[in-house]
């Protein structure tokens, strides 16, 4: 009992201490608790739409693997209504319209679909749903033009009951005006809604008033949904038709929703990791200077009669209270941290209610488990070494100097695991394969990290000596002392560098990645692309036939190229079958992109039963020039195709694509299954250039999904997209660099107080507040910018290996964010200023008479 | 019984006062009201120049306060303090410090140096702080004096106690200070350590005419100074010119009995 009040005692006489230990286990903590809230509560806000959306069996045609892509929804025939509706068990049977390949515009051409990813949906409004959705204000669809608009949408876009909207669709586009809002009875997952009568739907997006893309049944009462779809299966023959239960259908949407957020968890949990990791050497310092700090009392303990376990017990409980302590804040922080995700995803169009807050049994338990495991498994290092302090300690007056054995042992292990994940990482960056690389690659990081942590102190005697040098020396004898004082306890300015150098590293190590990805493509468009213009559609859809006659018909243009992918089954002479897609285009894409070959002619292969294959495709199923190659297309006839070209692997544009003729590709497919165009390129008249992009821009204004770009805009839009991944990562490991900046604090602080005496002495002999202030902070400066040599020297290794390695996926070019690295260096620098911020002022507060008389 | 003042003694150095250091009317409390801890009591007092002055008392009769104040580490309750012209008890804590960087030069008991520095390092600390560069003549002259030459690179941790203090007492000469306190500076030593320690502090009294005040409980200690100022309950209460160790130590017996008789 004595020895628990004791750990008591001394854990509330170091609050201040334990305190930014305690954020460390809380930020990790709340990482975890904030993941886990969040995912709980988007999956039973979706459960609850699921719910209401889906009706007992749905009867839809069979989705076609690897079908084409038509931009046209596949239908079913009118007459099956009246067949399913004499199927014993059903209730009701209600005919429905809905596609997904629109775009919908407001009256000044805005897309006004979802900018995140969320579908936009026009179906048609009928009692099924009403399930859903209520209609607000305004009424149902009743004229051929009217519609009805989800609320949110119309909110975000400022539509009102008589707007214009334009939907675009692959038939052509057509107007209708705004009847009616519709809101979600329980939340929108940020879709954008457009419901029309059923038969301006038949019309517009199917073309038919014959059919519908499904239909939804009622089970009678006393008949269970799968009962009813047995029923519907022997009514209509088992596979005709796909036939779904809502338990089905649900089950399928909760797997698309899966799909979607478990990117997102294991981003956060992976964020959360690296938390963890940084406090645990947070911790280990803590505990190590609590124990260095109490050697003498531990001693006497000792002395008196405590055993090596009661000592080691009595920090472990500390431990144990701290881990508590620090865990329940987490789990706090953790339900705000999932409120504000909620929020933002509110931002983003997806309305979740936070009244729906989702918070399971388990995830309070593992959080409290997570944090006090951490906590205990961080002490434990330091509390075997406080059970280990003789009993003479007690009379000794410093702390038990350094084992310089132990000191040789370590240099030795970090060396070699240094050594060892260095090779690792050079393996990785000169590996043939992929594969192969990217297992030795993390590798390589993890014993490179280890290494490094394990070598710290004693780089920090070399580095830090240097770094004075560089910086410290012009600030005279006040950066003498500083150095000096960090280079006193190699270990602990180690660790605490450590916990910085992690984050610095995983920053510098992607942006090298990042940077090397952006020159890479700039340098081949550069190289290889000769479109001037690149044309798209902004929502990842097909380029409908209307605009694509547009771009057709606009002028100044040299040549404009069609690209479609077809969806094909290749046959290798070898007998070997690969689903996947073929690039048709017409034979000007071998200018607009001029991929490398290894063998033949490009152009060749958009000869009349010609074909090009990627060379390392070629390579494993022993294809050469005039091989033959069987391509079954998705939905029409089976080609038989000669190679005549092998293009280089070593590319970021259509890294792997298999080309042809568009006009060979129609051959083979009837006119109706054709998929659309997924790209086009243009390249204007000689001299021209100004004109031709004037001439396009005007040409697809009225199909506000497609983007047109020339090369600077094309490589902006690279740039722009990378730039936002590496912003969202770097602010997450913003994260990680709080805590390393904590333990900064900690340590400084705790330096302040072992160093009272010599902090008053120094005082007496005339130090002012300001040098000593001084000096604190320019030996937290020197402590952060030696963790930002560790962390940018790994960082940039780690890059380097990783670009050698992509080098074999076209990530040719290297290329070092010099301007990043300056911005961690400055940045080390500022955190190591306001790392000492509270240290520095405590330290110049202190009474110099108190310091001297100090015991 | 009322405070005693000394008339200053000069040393035929007409150029500088002849006090290096006085207090009137000094007085320090700790606390207030039924805490109310009187440390010294309207204390006259002059430190003068060039002379080796042993402050004595029991515990708790204010000797290492009125040397704290005297030295500028501490503040006055009321009455004035000067060191050399300057009147200190109106100074900040910038110009107190820079007072003390200046003009003043200290020993203690224990932990007098900074265990980053070597023995070098250490004495030329007060100068580089200051930013000023030392005298080479007279830090050769002072190593030599304390007997150093030989251990100016050596780590405080590889000195013994008595040429730890040795650094200590260069430290404190090697700037020139107006005036060096000393606060038991040899509390921590054997008797030959500490006898060295003050021979070396009794030579640069008389070879380098340095003003010494030196807080003392030890006798032998005292009897190296050239008077013994005795503080009894905050106040100066007996005074002792040449003093050898047998009279302080019959003084000191007799303070004693008197404070158990009254």
């Amino acid at each position: 009992m004595t020895v628990l009040r004791t750990s008591l005692r001394n854990f509330l006489a170091h609050k201040g201490r334990m305190a930014l230990s305690a954020v460390a286990v809380l930020l990790s903590v709340a990482f975890v608790c904030g993941t886990l809230v969040f995912t709980d509560t988007m999956n039973s806000t979706f459960d609850r739409l699921f719910a209401t959306t889906f009706s007992d069996v749905t009867v839809r045609p069979h989705q076609v693997d690897n079908a084409q892509k038509t931009g046209a929804p596949d239908t079913l025939p009118a007459s099956l209504q009246t067949r399913l509706a004499q199927v014993p068990g059903v209730a009701d049977v209600v005919p429905e319209v809905s596609s997904g390949q629109v775009t919908v515009a407001d009256s000044h051409n805005q897309d006004i679909g979802s900018s995140t990813g969320a579908p936009t949906i026009v179906s048609n409004w009928d009692r099924t749903q009403t399930r859903t959705v209520g209609i607000t204000s305004g009424h149902a669809p009743q004229q051929p033009d009217e519609a009805v608009l989800d609320a949110d949408t119309a909110a975000k876009h400022h539509l009102g009951i008589g707007d214009r909207l334009r939907i675009i669709s692959a038939r052509g586009d057509f107007t209708v005006r705004v009847g009616g809002i519709a809101t979600f009875k329980t939340t929108n997952p940020g879709a954008t809604l457009v419901y029309l009568d059923t038969g301006t739907a038949q019309r517009e997006l199917l073309g038919s008033r014959d059919a519908f893309t499904d239909y939804a049944l009622t089970a009678a009462p006393g008949v269970s949904n799968d009962q009813l779809k047995a029923r519907v299966d022997a009514a209509l023959g088992s596979g005709t038709y796909q036939v779904r239960t809502a338990a089905e259908e649900k089950a399928q949407g909760q797997k698309d929703i899966g799909s979607f957020l478990d990117p997102m968890k294991y981003v956060l949990l992976g964020f959360a990791g690296i938390a963890v990791l940084v406090g645990v050497f947070l911790i280990v310092n803590t505990f190590s200077m609590l124990v260095a700090q109490r050697t003498r009392e531990i001693g006497l303990m000792r002395a008196i009669g405590s055993s090596r376990r009661q000592i080691n017990r009595s920090v472990l409980f500390e431990a144990v209270l701290l881990g508590v302590v620090g865990s329940v804040a987490g789990i706090g922080a953790g339900i705000g941290l999932a409120v504000g995700l909620i929020k933002i995803m509110g931002a983003l169009g997806m309305h979740l209610d936070t009244a729906n807050l989702t918070i399971k049994a388990a995830t309070p338990l593992v959080g409290l488990t997570l944090g006090v495991l951490v906590t205990v498994v961080s002490a434990m290092l330091p509390a075997r070494r406080a059970g280990a302090i003789s009993p003479m300690a007690a009379m000794r007056d410093a702390g038990t100097p350094a084992d310089a054995r132990a000191g040789r042992v370590r240099a030795a292990f970090g060396v070699l695991l240094t050594a060892a994940g260095g090779t690792a990482l050079t393996l990785a960056a000169t590996s043939a394969t992929a594969s192969a690389g990217s297992g030795l690659l993390a590798l390589g990081v993890l014993l490179t990290l280890v290494g490094f942590v394990v070598v710290g102190p004693l780089l920090a005697g070399l580095v830090v000596r240097v770094l004075g040098a560089v910086t410290l020396r012009m600030f005279g004898p006040v950066g003498r002392l500083a150095e000096r004082n960090a280079l006193r306890n190699p270990r602990r300015t180690g660790a605490t560098a450590a916990a910085l150098m992690i984050g610095l590293a995983l920053v510098s190590g992607l942006s090298v990645v990042g940077n090397s990805m952006v020159a890479s493509a700039t340098h081949q468009m550069d190289r290889s692309v000769g479109a001037d213009f690149i044309i798209q559609s902004g929502n990842g859809r097909p380029i409908s036939p209307a605009a694509a006659q547009a771009i057709h018909a606009a002028g100044h243009l040299a040549h404009v190229t069609d690209r479609a992918d077809v969806a094909a089954t290749v046959i290798a002479p070898d007998g070997t079958k690969d689903k996947t897609e073929v690039a048709a285009a017409t034979p000007s894409y071998t200018d607009d992109l001029q991929a490398k070959t290894v063998q033949g002619k490009l152009i060749d292969a958009y000869g009349p039963g010609a074909m090009s294959v990627p060379a390392g495709w070629a390579k494993d199923h022993k294809v050469a020039l005039g091989s033959r190659i069987g391509v079954a297309f998705t939905g029409g006839a089976t080609a038989e195709l000669t190679v005549r070209a092998i293009t280089s692997d070593d590319t970021v544009f259509d890294r792997g694509a298999m080309y042809l003729n568009i006009a060979e590709a129609r051959k083979y497919l009837p006119a109706d299954t054709f998929p659309l165009n997924n790209m086009m390129f243009a390249a204007a008249q000689p001299g021209q250039q100004a004109e031709a992009a004037a001439s396009l821009k005007a040409a697809t204004a009225d199909y506000p999904q497609v983007k047109v770009r020339d090369q600077a805009g094309y490589k902006d839009m690279i740039q722009q997209q990378l730039d936002q991944l590496l912003n969202m990562i770097y602010a997450l490991l913003a994260l990680a660099i709080i805590v390393a900046v904590l333990g900064v604090v900690n340590t400084l602080a705790l330096s302040v107080v072992e160093r009272t005496r010599e902090i008053g002495l120094m005082r007496a002999i005339g130090m002012s507040r300001r040098q000593l202030r001084r000096m604190v902070r320019l030996e937290s400066v020197v402590i952060a910018l030696f963790g930002a040599v560790l962390g940018v020297g790994l960082g940039l290794g780690w890059g380097i290996a990783a670009q050698r390695l992509l080098s074999l996926v076209g990530l040719g070019v290297l290329s070092i964010p010099w301007t990043t690295i300056g911005v961690v260096f400055l940045g080390s620098a500022v955190v190591g200023l306001v790392a000492a911020l509270f240290p520095a002022f405590r330290a110049a507060r202190m009474n110099v008479l108190r310091a001297i008389a100090t015991d | 019984m009322t405070t005693s003042v000394w008339s200053p003694q000069a040393r035929g150095n007409g150029e500088r006062t002849a006090v290096a250091a006085r207090a009137r009317a000094l007085t320090k409390a700790y606390g207030s009201g039924e805490t109310r801890v009187v440390a010294l009591d309207g204390v006259d007092v002059d430190m003068p120049r060039g002379r080796f002055t042993a402050i004595m008392g029991p515990s708790g009769s204010g000797k290492s306060t009125l040397m704290h104040c005297l030295a500028g580490l501490d503040t006055a309750s009321s009455g004035q303090i000067w060191v050399g012209e300057t009147e200190i008890t109106k100074l900040g804590d910038k110009r107190l410090t820079r007072l003390r960087r200046d003009s003043i030069g200290f020993i203690f008991q224990a932990f007098n140096l900074l265990p980053t520095l070597n023995a070098l390092d250490n004495i030329t600390l007060p100068m580089d702080i200051a930013g000023r560069t030392p005298d080479r003549a007279w830090l050769e002259r002072v190593v030599e004096t304390v007997g150093l030459a030989e251990r100016l690179k050596h780590r405080p941790a590889q000195l013994s106690g008595g040429q730890q203090q040795r650094v200590a007492v260069a430290r404190a000469l090697a700037a020139r200070p107006e005036i060096i306190f000393g606060d038991e500076p040899t509390g921590n030593l054997d008797s030959r350590a500490g006898s060295e320690i003050l021979g070396f502090l009794r030579r640069s009294v008389d070879e380098l005419g340095q003003t010494i005040v030196m807080v003392t409980h030890d006798p032998v200690a005292a009897s190296y100074a050239d008077r013994v100022l005795y503080l009894a309950d905050g106040r100066i209460v007996d005074e002792m010119i040449a003093p050898t160790a047998d009279a302080v130590l019959e003084k000191l017996k007799s303070f004693d009995s008197r404070g158990r008789t009254s």
